[in-house]
């Protein structure tokens, strides 16, 4: 299921003026959405997220994602508008080690005294292009009956 | 290779049918828990591909292991979820699961069916260093992957009177640890002073700092010595921080409430554990006898109780050997009774601010138990799901505790969500 994102969407996923949300879901299905200024892609190919609230709503709902295999969304709207969403899987949670290590040191240099509880790894399972025009083209072609008939009124 | 093990687990559901009777229960907790229970084997492969320079290998422990041997392996496993399994190397014979090396990467294995990616714990920066009085300091603190072990000296009393804890193995594996590798039998507080000083240097590796050893009877009144030596080490070890206070557990013996305020008032200390290690009175008398015989299972209860009043609920807690309740022959025959008992008790404690955490009961070779065996995975999810459902009821945390603070307790990883 999992897959490469292309060249066009690493850079919107990189991009620091990028607007970056992640969506998340609790036990009871309740959803939770946030900005996300520090996901990016890692060097593993797949999308990661720094943790830096350990309790917080998201750091739970991620977790539960490991355990259940409940899917997360990011949306991403760069400055020139245009809006990709990504749906994926949590696959893993770095506590410690290299990885976690060189974002704890890059975060506290960044923000100052600031803890990190840890670096999510999401891994892409399907990019869906969310701008107006692309989705409408899409929903349209799938389901042509879906119009309001003063549209295609005749007078 | 499979021909050759003891069908001991085998006879047993299989993992995935336990799980399967558990929806609301993280395959990765249950996962952790089977392999606390039944052990892990390294392949040869795996060994050949553990690098000292980088990974964490066996360091002294309070508590000896299943195959009864100190060899330099790794020290433990990571799963992806970021939690902890403390797990001892184990023989092929006892059917464990096993670690290989495959393509770049660790890999659990049961029966050759590849399981889950594992990571070995990383090797801290202070393992390389030594003490001004040329100790390697990590024979004085012992590295968890977020936490530090402060084991301030392996001797046990209860030992000494015959008295230990039956399922308990400290004096075996300390002479071995003593023998065989030359860690002190009681730790220095200036060498634990400085070997925390080096430790606490690197960024972002330590959470907190746990601190216990045997019991101590000696003083004027029961444990009076016990304390002093806590509250020297913990002074010393205060001095490295910058807060009067500071993340950090001791496992002690129940301590009355003079020495429980000296504790609190005298150190930094910020939470306060005594192991009742099963619960119930009849089978602490007999696999408990050390701790029965000089304060008892409701004198040991009262404490712990007491000690909510200074250190504040969710700052309390005991520790139990899950399983133990089924030791023969004087343990429970069923399960469901075992489970029954235990969680109504620790139910009373939880009401009263106190938390109950277990760790998975492993028959040891050096202890009394050598040989029984551990109840089923099905038991320990349960006794899982029914601890951290009394924190929720009475709104108690375990933050001291968890999964990162801790890592040994399948309860309190539940309460990560
Ligand atoms: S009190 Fe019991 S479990 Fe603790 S060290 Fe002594 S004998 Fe072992």
């Amino acid at each position: 299921m999992s897959i490469e994102l292309s060249q066009d969407v690493i850079e919107l996923l990189n991009d620091r003026d990028t607007i970056k949300v992640l969506a998340s879901v609790d036990g009871n299905g309740v959803p939770h959405a946030v900005f996300k200024q520090s996901l990016h892609l890692g060097e593993d190919g797949r999308i990661h997220s720094l943790e830096l609230i350990e309790s917080s709503t998201t750091g739970r709902n991620l977790v539960g994602s490991i355990w259940f295999e409940r899917k997360v969304t990011i949306l991403l709207r760069g400055t020139d508008k245009r809006s990709v969403q990504i749906k994926g899987r949590v696959l893993k949670y770095h506590i410690t080690g290299p990885l976690y290590l060189h974002h704890y040191n890059a975060v506290r240099e960044r923000l100052g005294d600031v803890d990190l509880a840890g670096v999510w790894v999401i891994e892409p399972e399907q990019v869906i292009e969310q701008s107006f025009k692309d989705r409408r083209a899409t929903e349209d072609a799938a389901h042509p009956s879906f119009i309001h008939l003063d549209r295609i009124a005749a007078h | 290779m499979v021909a050759l093990l003891k069908p001991r687990y085998r006879e047993e559901s299989s993992f995935e049918d336990t799980l399967a009777a558990h929806p609301d229960f993280p395959r990765l907790v249950a996962l952790k828990i089977d392999v606390q229970r039944r052990g892990v084997f390294y392949t040869p492969r795996a060994e050949a591909a553990v690098d000292p320079a980088i990974h964490q290998l066996r360091s002294p422990y309070i508590f000896g292991s299943r195959d009864g041997v100190i060899k330099p392996l790794p020290e433990s496993l990571l799963l992806r979820d970021g939690s902890t399994i403390l797990v001892d190397p184990t023989p092929l014979e006892q059917a464990p699961y096993t670690v290989d090396y495959r393509d770049g990467r660790f890999v659990l294995l049961d029966e050759g069916r590849e399981l889950e990616e594992v990571d070995l714990w990383p090797k801290p920066a202070y393992y390389d260093k030594q003490t001004s009085t040329g100790l390697p300091m990590s024979h004085i603190i012992s590295a968890r992957p977020q936490r530090l072990n402060v084991f301030q000296s392996s001797f046990c009393y209860f030992w000494a009177e015959n008295e230990g804890c039956r399922f308990c193995d400290i004096v075996t594996h300390t002479k071995q640890q003593r023998d065989e590798l030359g860690v002190p039998n009681r730790l220095r507080p200036q060498d634990v002073k400085e070997t925390l000083a080096e430790a606490i240097k690197e960024p972002g590796r330590f959470t907190n700092l746990c601190l216990t050893a045997g019991s101590v009877i000696k003083g004027k009144e029961i444990f009076d010595l016990e304390v002093d030596f806590y509250i020297e080490l913990l002074q010393a070890i205060g001095e490295n921080f910058t807060t009067k206070k500071f993340p950090s557990q001791l496992i002690g013996s129940a301590f009355n409430e003079r020495q429980l305020r000296r504790l609190y008032e005298e150190t930094g200390l910020s939470s306060y554990t005594s192991d009742l290690e099963v619960l119930n009175e009849e089978l602490f008398n007999w696999i408990c006898p050390g701790k029965a015989k000089h304060i008892g299972y409701k004198g040991w209860r009262d404490r712990l109780i007491g000690a909510v009043d200074i250190f504040g609920r969710g700052n309390v807690g005991t520790g139990i050997v899950g399983g133990v309740e089924m030791a023969q022959p004087l343990g429970f025959k069923s399960e469901k009774d075992a489970l029954e008992s235990t969680l109504s008790e620790a139910e009373y404690l939880a009401e009263r601010g106190v938390t109950t955490v277990y760790i998975a009961w492993v028959p040891r070779p050096g202890s009394a138990f050598a040989g029984q065996k551990a109840p089923s995975l099905d038991y320990f999810i349960r006794l899982a799901r029914g601890l951290q459902d009394l924190r929720i009821k009475y709104g108690l945390s375990v933050d001291f505790d968890d999964y990162r603070r801790c890592g040994n307790h399948p309860d309190t990883d539940l309460a990560r969500i």
